[in-house]
């Protein structure tokens, strides 16, 4: 785990002691509210429907028990006692007061966290593959890079004012589980002829309002150039994107205007101009963050008599093992996936106590690392093959052992209507009511792989284009419609999904999605998924099962 | 029929407004039948800089003999998020927050399903 140095900690102590002042100034009169907006936000502090809501930057969705640890403090002294996992890997917190917002900074600040620039046209928390450092399809550990990012991109003062938000995701696993296609810069880990690492770039990708998989502007940049080529692709769009308009300002829309092909050509000859060796970072310092990201794994044997035995005695552990466990590349450990996604509770959200339970599981059993993963869940990602049982044990008994990773109750969902100012509809209770119709683990097991993917408004947080089954909430006439797609994928197999039909009312949701699960276990044919079969089929089957008349 | 409502700036809590003061539910809230008065309220919150943050209008509607929101989002504002319902408005209870938990803005419709016909 990466540790602030001597010039992470006094810029991040300093930013705290400016925004103590800027808030008394705001209570105090001195300061309107047009003049502090923008400042809160640029410590991702939001006025929603019910209280100030704090998001807070987890980069690349990593912790360790001692920050999670402090999550769960603030959560329990300065709100509710929960906080809220986000597909941006960060924890917001809904009920948050502003006079207790600079005290939270400097707990944050404690533990080498902060919020800035998880709001604001800047570049955002960049994220990666949580299951970085642990998966053997993997070519090299993404967080050494994203780390790179976050050293270079944190008040970068020439990006400081883009056109509009920015955020970059990095992977180096063949499986794409950082939704790379889906952001401004997708970088993906290749490896090259002479056996050089380097990173596939795609840029413009985005949902919201116009979504677009972001198209490969390079197949292969050198590793060593990344930051460099980052520069050169910001100064293109920090030049050209639309400040006029807030709906064209994203990359994305430049990205398509332009072409790939031309925004490429674009970026190459703002890469030729520049001088690489005063961006790109020298190899001391790649060695030095590194050292940071290298955990000391035990020689230990690929099979645990331990865990066999358990399995065989316990069908609950065994069902875990079968969707929350996945394989380590170091004989004898495991990735641990927790699910925050009990059916007919939240999704993402996370009490203190769990917070700590989590914690206390990781420093004991998997080298004091938790991950933060999109789908809003959490992570164990070291743990040894022999303490699974025991993991698994304390999990349950916090209520975060439910067996269901990629099943259909592992539903993304964003806050909504139920918290967010800018939502048209609430996701939470649509995610709740079709869960709880799935909350039966074997008939979620009979279904397989489906990801439901659910947003509040065209903002897409909730990546519903991107959804094997996507829920898009609207508002018509002060009541809450749903817009249902199918077929999208974040994934390596990447897809927008296509619309079923007209909206439907809230109480309509879940009874249609279990109509195209019913269409599906009807069509499926082998070993097909939902998505599958739906890419097989098309649209028309689960349309009339949804729509059709019994007439 | 319309309201005034903000978010206090100390702790963003959600309040309406009542003959100058600001009151914490909704049934309390002062009703403006005329635009004239509701406008000169919403101009007398904004000049008060440190109390109220960002104070609006909101259009209400009848509903089962009450006035409410006429959106989904204010009616939300009124009683907090439905996934919690200790937290918020709606923990106070009472008669006025049942029935803003039923009440319906404009669209009454029950949606279009089962309206396409098989080909």
């Amino acid at each position: 785990m990466y540790r602030y140095d001597a010039i992470d900690k006094a810029f991040v102590a300093d930013r705290t002691a400016e925004f103590r002042g800027q808030v008394e100034r705001r209570l105090s009169g001195e300061l309107t509210e047009d003049q502090f907006k923008p400042i809160r936000l640029l410590n991702g502090l939001y006025l929603q429907l019910h209280a100030y809501m704090l998001r807070i930057a987890i980069p690349y969705g990593t912790l360790t028990a001692k920050k999670l640890r402090k999550l769960g403090y603030i959560a329990k002294t300065y709100d509710k006692g929960y906080g809220h996992f986000t597909t941006r890997t960060n924890l917001q917190l809904h009920w948050i007061k502003l006079k207790d917002a600079p005290d939270i900074l400097e707990h944050l600040a404690e533990v080498e966290m902060h919020s800035m620039q998880t709001s604001g046209n800047t570049i955002r928390n960049v994220t990666a593959d949580p299951y970085a450092g642990a998966t053997a399809d993997e070519l090299d550990d993404p967080r050494v890079w994203a780390e790179a990012i976050r050293q270079w991109s944190t008040l970068h003062p020439e990006f400081a004012f883009l056109p509009r938000k920015f955020k970059i995701a990095v992977t180096a696993a063949a499986k794409d589980r950082a939704a790379t296609k889906i952001y401004d810069i997708g970088l993906a880990m290749r490896r090259g002829r002479g056996g050089e690492l380097g990173f596939e770039v795609m840029v413009g990708g985005g949902l919201g309002r116009t979504p677009y998989l972001g198209p490969t502007i390079r197949e292969f940049l050198p590793a060593r150039h990344l930051l460099s080529y980052l520069e050169a692709i910001l100064r293109v769009y920090n030049r050209y994107g639309r400040r006029d308009n807030i709906w064209k300002a994203r990359i994305k829309i430049l990205v398509a205007q332009l072409g790939a092909a031309e925004f490429a050509r674009q970026v190459e000859a703002e890469w030729a101009k520049g001088d690489h060796a005063a961006t790109d970072l020298p190899d001391t310092e790649l060695a030095r963050i590194r050292a940071d990201f290298t955990p000391r794994f035990e020689k230990l044997p690929g099979r645990s008599e331990t865990l066999e035995k358990a399995k065989a005695a316990d069908r609950d552990l065994a069902r875990f093992l079968r969707h929350n466990v996945h394989p380590h590349k170091q004989p004898g450990y495991a990735i641990v996936d927790v699910s925050l996604k009990v059916p007919g509770q939240t999704p993402g959200d996370m009490t203190s106590e769990q917070m700590d339970v989590v914690a206390n599981l990781a420093e004991r059993y998997s080298l004091d690392e938790v991950r933060v993963h999109y789908t809003q869940n959490l992570i164990l990602p070291h743990v040894k093959l022999d303490d699974v049982p025991a993991v698994h044990a304390q999990l349950a008994a916090a209520g975060l052992a439910t067996p269901n990773i990629d099943l259909i109750s592992d539903i993304i969902a964003c806050p909504g209507l139920d918290y967010c100012a800018l939502a048209n509809a609430r996701a939470i209770p649509i995610a709740q009511h079709i869960a709880e119709r799935f909350a039966d683990p074997a008939r979620a097991e009979e279904v397989g792989e489906l990801k439901i993917k659910i947003s509040g408004c065209i903002n897409a947080c909730g990546h519903h284009h991107v959804g094997h089954i996507g829920i898009l909430g609207v508002d018509k006439k002060g009541e809450e419609f749903y817009q249902v797609t199918l077929g999208g994928s974040g994934e390596e197999d990447a897809a927008l999904g296509q619309m079923l039909g007209p909206a439907l009312p809230a109480d309509k949701v879940a009874e249609a999605v279990e109509q195209m699960v019913e269409v599906y276990l009807r069509e499926r044919q082998d070993g097909e998924r939902f998505l599958d079969t739906y890419r097989r089929t098309g649209v028309a089957p689960f349309k009339e099962a949804v729509y059709a008349d019994a007439h | 029929m319309k309201a005034l409502t903000g978010n206090l700036l100390q702790d963003g809590e959600t309040v309406f407004w009542r003959d100058g003061q600001w009151v914490p539910r909704f049934a309390d809230a002062q009703l403006f039948d005329d635009d004239p008065t509701a406008e000169a309220a919403e101009a007398h919150a904004k000049s008060e800089l440190t109390i109220v943050v960002d104070p609006y209008l909101i259009d209400l509607v009848e509903s089962e003999g009450r006035w409410a929101p006429l959106s989904f989002r204010e009616r939300i504002r009124c009683l907090g998020p439905s996934n919690h319902p200790q937290h918020g408005k709606q923990a106070l209870g009472g008669a006025d927050i049942d029935a803003l938990k039923h009440a319906h803005g404009a669209a009454r419709s029950t949606g279009r399903v089962n309206l396409i016909k098989r080909k």
